[in-house]
């Protein structure tokens, strides 16, 4: 039988690794998880795209890496990088089907500065810094340098990537598929106190007015990209306090993600990329302030946990107008 | 002397439930003297959680010594780095003494490491304490705040990693982390770094079947470990390195195997308090 699309919930996102910065074993990490970024989304038609490649990749490697053997899943594989600072791509080299035949991995990520995705991603796997090259493995792989504002397509994924303000640039996605939407907006520092171009910050640096005008403008392009998401994952690595003293860290609060969120037709919001010092028992104190917060705002927030995974619902906007 | 081990675990941090009693970060052993002098080995995740009680000392207020012996850079042996408070204190001396990876140098492939595309720090000038970094050859000693240091270079797949012997308190302890022999055994610098040791700390991270499948990675099966410590004449064996897929349950069951074949008194080096080399001696 034929269902609508809005019938029922199409797209299922996994929350493989939700930590910011470093990965945090041990037993105040239990509950929410320890492993770095890494998201992967799924339509029932089994389309299959990761979002970020921390140490979370991992396990999720492992699983794909069954599923292509066990002839469940098909040998391609997309993986879209907000940035490549290291919590974000340091499961790559433990990505197990990059090690079966056959594998073909497509790497969509952002170029910045002169340095090509290619060799800025083969990198990492310099002979100083890991024993296998990534050029060594089995897996055949491609490169795509992404540009904010320009749409791309990938299996039945709609991406548009945003710019982000984060240390030497980051991008964020809103992922359409299947009648339904997801946005990842991770890494960033909210739009006001800094602007992050290609130097090294030591603290703030005051916005010029020309720097105010580039935020302003990656404000806009943000809110624009998630007007009707049904479901936005936001970094919010500080507490309100924090972010106090690190402004300059690109990294926002979960106030800063509220402001970006409300009114704008987002279903819910999930607080992502948690700083590795916030232990379980802060986090279930953050997830109940900002869940009651929201639910005043009339938006869903719930907390990211890893092996999380949510039932992505019909459009927002889509729901609103029928 | 005291040893606590910060970081365990190889390859790559493994968080979650199945990895609580031994641990889940990457390496990183702290010894101390008697007279409290501090040395650090390594710089994988467990140095994270070193920092914040060594920032509760003198190193919090800018006054904090300590070497920092690498035993090569594969990135579970530097991923703390940018993460190491102490670095970010003015006044705080620290040295990172390791070998020369490749035909890039020490330094180049630590600022590679914290290059702007990886890393927000930019470089190592911008940590504000102003670490020094300086090479160590194969076969050199070295004192440092009143440890003797010697270094050897070990096979580990393409490229060497340093073992150390450690002297300090009339007491000596050996750190073989990461190393693969060659077929035809352990070698002879690795017997001399741990002849006699009070403690001998080496890679174990394969059971030996599992060895059997993975030659030319670069690691130790556990039988390889209980070679060396009894050839050695080492009094204690501390198997280090920990598969990440090994969960607690399967690091006791290779101990339990380890234990039935070594003459030397062998245990899992887990991420917990500091033990004295004598209290390991009472023990036994």
């Amino acid at each position: 039988m034929r269902r609508d699309p809005l019938d029922y919930y199409a797209v299922k996102v996994t929350f493989w690794g939700v930590r910011g910065s470093y990965p945090v074993p041990g037993p105040s990490t239990v509950k929410y998880g320890g492993h770095t970024s890494c998201v992967e989304v799924r339509t029932e038609s089994g389309a299959c795209l990761i979002i970020d490649a921390g140490t979370g990749l991992r396990a999720l490697g492992q699983e794909l890496a069954l599923q292509q053997q066990r002839g469940e899943k098909d040998s391609r594989y997309d993986l879209v990088l907000s940035h490549v600072h290291w919590d974000h791509i340091q499961g790559l080299p433990f990505f197990e089907p990059a090690y079966l035949e056959g594998t073909h991995i497509t790497i969509h990520g952002l170029r910045v500065a002169t340095e090509e995705l290619r060799h800025v991603i083969t990198g990492i796997t310099r002979r100083e810094f890991f024993p296998v090259r990534l050029e060594a493995v089995p897996a055949d792989f491609d490169f795509h340098e992404v540009t904010p504002q320009r749409p791309f397509c990938i299996q039945s994924f709609e991406i548009l990537p945003f710019a982000l303000n984060h240390p030497f640039g980051a991008v964020g996605y809103r992922v359409d598929a299947d009648g339904t939407s997801i946005a990842y907006v991770s890494d960033t520092a909210p739009f006001t106190d800094v602007l992050h171009k290609q130097h090294f910050l030591p603290g703030p640096e005051i916005p010029t007015p020309e720097d105010k005008r580039a935020l302003d403008e990656m404000q806009r392009s943000l809110i624009e990209a998630l007007t009707g998401v049904d479901t936005v994952i936001y970094d919010t690595h500080f507490l309100p306090e924090e972010y106090e003293r690190f402004p300059h860290f690109g990294h926002s609060s979960p106030d800063h993600a509220l402001d970006m969120c409300t009114g704008i037709g987002v279903r819910r919001l999930v607080l992502y990329h948690h700083a590795p010092s916030h232990t379980d028992d802060m986090m279930d104190d953050i997830a109940d302030h900002y869940a009651d917060r929201g639910k005043a705002l009339g938006l869903e927030v719930i907390t990211a946990r890893e092996r999380m995974e949510l039932d992505v619902g019909p459009n927002a906007a889509r729901e609103a107008s029928s | 002397m005291k040893v606590r081990f910060w970081g365990v675990r190889g390859s790559v941090a493994t968080p979650g439930p199945a990895y609580l009693r031994y641990g889940g970060n990457t390496t990183a052993v702290e010894v101390r003297t008697e007279t409290e002098n501090r040395l650090l080995i390594d710089l994988g995740t467990g140095v994270t959680q070193l920092a914040r009680e060594l920032m509760d000392g003198e190193f919090g207020r800018g006054e904090g010594v300590l070497p920092i012996l690498l035993t090569h850079t594969h990135l579970d042996h530097i991923q703390g780095l940018p993460f190491f408070t102490p670095f970010f204190v003015r006044g705080n001396q620290t040295r990172i003494i390791g070998p020369e990876p490749t035909e890039l140098s020490l330094t180049e492939t630590l600022q590679n490491h914290l290059n702007p595309h990886y890393s927000p720090l930019y470089g190592l000038e911008n940590l504000a304490a102003g670490v020094r970094v300086e090479t160590i050859e194969d076969g050199a000693s070295v004192e440092l705040s009143g440890f003797r240091v010697r270094a050897a270079a070990m096979p580990h797949g393409g490229m060497a990693s340093l073992g150390f012997r450690i002297e300090a308190d009339g007491e000596a302890l050996a750190f073989i982390g990461d190393v693969e022999y060659p077929d035809t055994g352990p070698l002879s610098t690795a017997l001399e770094l741990a002849h006699g040791v009070d403690l001998l700390i080496h890679d174990a991270m394969f059971t030996d079947e599992a060895y059997a499948l993975r030659r030319g990675w670069g690691h130790s099966p556990v039988s390889d470990a209980i070679a060396v410590a009894e050839s050695a004449g080492a009094k204690h064996l501390a198997l280090f390195h920990h598969n990440p897929d090994a969960t607690d349950d399967d690091v006791d069951a290779i101990v339990a195997w380890a234990a039935k074949r070594s003459r030397v008194p062998v245990f899992a080096a887990s991420e917990g308090p500091a033990f004295s080399l004598k209290a390991l001696s009472s023990k036994a």
